[in-house]
């Protein structure tokens, strides 16, 4: 073992002279290295943000709601035309299924319509409103910044109250004080009794909390958006992520009473779940992650030929060196660990020096797209350096420790 | 020729050293692999989007109240959502002033989601009707297959005839001539006339899968109101197109009585200003994947630049030998030079050629129409010999600026 012990430090000496010794060559090769963990470690944690970023998304819908709806809403295989000819759910189906529904925590209807909406000179346009009822804040993770939901009063009795989304309130009160203003939707007065804190979702688009608008359901009905006009969403929410398939399992036998279904009729409505979405995100993300670690990954690789070509350059012009050093009775194995460690030092400067880069490019990306450099994207640089630097470093090493002494010795 | 000599000299030196040569060349082939697969990949698409958005004909442009690629403010696009429909007697108008100006100006108004029925076949319903004018045809490049088209007559009489896209004659007659035989619209009856030639598709998307009937019937279908005109004009010749694009906004902006200074309450559509729309939205996705793959290249570029510095090195004798009989140190400068374009050249067409090879395999998994880029493939090229150029001139400034006393004495 001390045996052992002493000739790999004995290998790292000599080779870290042997670096020093070419100085313009370690430099040259250290950087082919470094462009490469760089390239490598900067696309990952890019790729962490996007996935960060799709999964705060999806966080907003919450892992343990189920959407009763009209349409499916991330599936296309029943062809559009089928959807369409669906008989709308309504707040009649949404009543019997709330009365007869026994396992979900909160249950709420919501209609969403596009509209502008006003404070003063200030404009919003074509926001997404959503018409809901109290319960809808239960369906939800939704917090507030100031303020609080409409309760079951002004909901039932459609008062025109409205929550404002964290970026619409920045739009219309850039100064602050949205709470008991009021703001004007297609020319009626609401009143603001809430705003939701910032959720971030961006990747939803119009769908994200921040850029919505809540109101109650029946004051939408009356004035913006007839009940007919497009189905409800009724909104599930299950105790917990376990219960929600039980949740799912009787919404359907519900949902198939409450609308007439026989016992031969497919289901006339669909259940959505965040699940479909993140399968679709998932499927993204990993379509983006594939193809910017293949790319990144091969200038990684072109960093290693470098390594390698430049070992096996240092192994001919050494072969003089090796020779004496195995007529004085160094083993094979102490060459080739020689040799290895040679181009495992030359990859572990690389990737450090790599990696040192790659945070400092992070943070200049975080500015663009919410990321950090992850503990394991350091681990990662490491261990994918180290093993750069053996597998490219082998061939030459194996190369030198097989050489003859004699006629090394002999080599001019 | 020296200059032969000096490429032989290179040639041999790679020769000698097989090993080195032939890394540093997968260098180079991985590199500009890199950078040749992705931009494939990004042309097959490019190709495939403007293969489908011009879809106009030759010479064409079209008028029409929506812009082509809906973008700006919220205050420019309630401004846009707030413009009148384009009416057919605008278009009527319009084609009148026209005359003699321009080759056709033709009309066409469309609808979306109807089901077309013959006996017991029928097509899902998502297939687009167009009312058009006769004109239209030659403006979109419908080409009839079998049959014939409709003229004015048809147009004046109001008469309940149709031309089908290839998709649906397929689909509805299999085995027999569908010219002469009554179809079912919806609840509307028809005779066919004509079927189009097969356009091909877009992404996968067939683009066959709509009919056309005269403009009138159209309206007397679906009412005369409830959708804007598109106007397609086609000039005479390439020469004449740019004029016929003004001249044309002129007479409509007074036919629609804008204002002078006013902005145009139309948008006008050309295949040259779609796909100047569309490389504006692409082209920060294509430079990022540009650089992002171009990466490999510069790693390789420092792999040649230390392969040759232990090069020069190796041969500081040769080089003394060389310069002591008479060698000037350009010459030395263009052999080491020679040396690294030979080895990048190499490695580039190896490259270029496994990354359009590559390219298309991927792109073609994504349903893009299959594409040989020259343009990157001359890019490729240029950038084998700008990265020769640019990692050699060290070595070879180093070789050349050898004393070749130092030189001759070197162990």
């Amino acid at each position: 073992m001390s045996r052992f012990l002493f000739e790999l430090k004995e290998g790292v000496i000599i080779s870290l002279k042997a670096i020093f010794a070419n100085k313009a060559r370690s430099v040259l090769t250290t950087l082919g290295i470094i462009i490469g963990i760089w390239a490598v470690i900067t696309m990952s944690t890019a790729i962490k943000g996007i996935d960060i970023a799709f999964q705060d998304g999806v966080a907003s819908l919450g892992s343990d709601n189920i959407y009763i709806d009209k349409w499916e809403w991330f599936n296309n295989d029943t062809p559009w035309w089928e959807l369409r000819n669906r008989r709308n759910i309504d707040m009649d189906d949404f009543r019997a299924y709330k009365d007869a529904a026994q396992l979900p925590v909160a249950v709420a209807p919501s209609m969403w319509t596009s509209q502008t909406v006003k404070q003063r000179d200030r404009t919003v346009e074509f926001i997404n409103i959503q018409g809901t009822t109290n319960d809808y804040i239960e369906t939800t993770n939704l917090s507030f910044a100031e303020g609080r939901f409409f309760n079951e009063l002004e909901s039932n009795g459609g008062r025109a109250v409205i929550v404002l989304g964290w970026d619409i309130a920045e739009n219309l009160f850039p100064n602050g004080g949205a709470l008991g203003s009021t703001v004007k939707v297609k020319g009626h007065k609401l009143k603001v009794v809430g705003v939701l804190e910032e959720q971030g979702s961006w990747v939803m688009g119009n769908w994200n909390p921040d850029n919505q608008v809540y109101l109650p359901i029946e004051f939408m009905f009356k004035y913006l958006q007839r009940e007919s006009f497009r189905s409800i969403t009724i909104n599930v929410r299950a105790e917990n992520s376990i219960a929600v398939e039980e949740v799912k399992e009787e919404a359907i036998g519900l949902m198939r009473r409450v609308r007439g279904l026989t016992y031969d009729e497919i289901n006339d409505f669909s259940i959505n779940q965040q699940e479909g979405l993140l399968n679709e995100i998932n499927q993204t993300v990993g379509v983006i992650q594939i193809a910017g670690l293949f790319i990144t990954g091969l200038s990684l690789f072109v960093g290693a030929i470098g390594i390698m070509n430049i070992m096996f350059v240092s192994v001919k012009e050494r072969t003089r060196e090796i020779g004496i050093r195995k007529a004085i009775g160094a083993k094979r194995r102490a060459i080739l660990g020689q040799f290895l460690s040679e181009a495992a030092t030359i990859c572990l400067m690389g990737g450090l020096i790599g990696l040192g880069i790659a945070v400092v490019t992070s943070i200049i990306i975080d500015r663009f797209l919410p990321t950090s450099i992850q503990i394991d994207a350091v681990f990662l640089a490491i261990v994918i350096s180290l093993f750069t630097g053996l597998i490219s470093g082998f061939a030459p090493a194996y190369t030198a420790s097989k050489l003859d002494p004699v006629d090394s010795l002999r080599y001019e | 020729m020296l200059i032969w000599e000096i490429i032989k000299v290179a040639m041999s030196a790679l020769h000698a050293n097989k090993m080195r040569s032939t890394l540093t060349i997968l260098g180079i082939i991985v590199g500009i692999f890199s950078i040749i697969s992705i931009s494939t990949v990004i042309s097959m698409m490019q190709t495939s989007i403007e293969e489908g958005v011009s879809a106009l004909g030759k010479n064409t442009f079209q008028l029409q109240k929506w812009p082509s690629v809906r973008t700006g403010s919220p205050e420019e696009r309630a401004k846009i959502r707030n413009r009148r429909d384009i009416t057919v007697e605008e278009y009527y108008k319009l084609r009148d002033k026209l005359d003699g100006t321009a080759k056709y100006v033709g009309g066409e108004q469309w609808n979306f989601g109807v089901r077309f029925k013959y006996r017991r076949e029928e097509t899902n319903p998502n297939i687009s009707v167009c009312g058009s004018t006769p004109e239209a045809f030659p403006n979109n490049n419908w080409n009839i297959d079998t049959g014939r088209e409709f003229g004015y007559k048809e147009i004046n009489s109001v008469e309940k005839v149709v031309v089908l896209g290839s998709d649906i004659a397929e689909k509805l007659f299999e085995f027999i001539d569908p010219i002469g035989q009554e179809v079912w619209m919806d609840n509307h009856k028809l005779t066919v006339i004509g079927v189009l030639e097969s356009q091909g598709d877009v992404f996968g998307q067939s683009q066959d899968n709509f009919a056309i009937v005269p403009i009138s019937t159209w309206q007397s279908f679906f009412g005369k109101r409830n959708r804007s005109v598109n106007i397609t004009i086609q000039s005479f010749d390439k020469a004449g197109y740019d004029d016929l694009i003004e001249t044309s906004e002129g007479f409509f902006r007074t036919i629609r009585k804008v204002p002078p200074g006013e902005e145009n309450d139309f948008s006008i559509r050309s295949n040259e200003n779609m796909l100047r729309q569309i490389n504006d939205i692409t082209a920060g996705f294509r430079i990022g994947s540009f650089v992002i793959s171009g990466i490999a290249l510069l790693a390789a570029g420092i792999g040649i630049m230390n392969i040759m510095l232990v090069s020069v090195t190796e041969r500081t004798k040769e080089i003394g030998i060389r310069k002591a009989i008479g060698a000037r140190k350009k010459n030395i400068l263009f052999q080491f030079l020679v040396e690294s374009i030979t080895l990048c050249l190499i490695g580039g067409i190896v490259g270029i050629i496994l990354g359009v090879v590559t390219g298309n395999v991927l792109g073609s998994m994504l349903e893009f129409n299959a594409v040989v880029p020259f343009d990157w493939i001359m890019i490729g090229v240029s950038l084998c010999v700008l990265i020769g150029v640019s990692f050699g001139t060290y070595p070879a400034y180093k070789a050349s600026n050898l004393d070749p006393i130092e030189s001759l004495r070197y162990e």
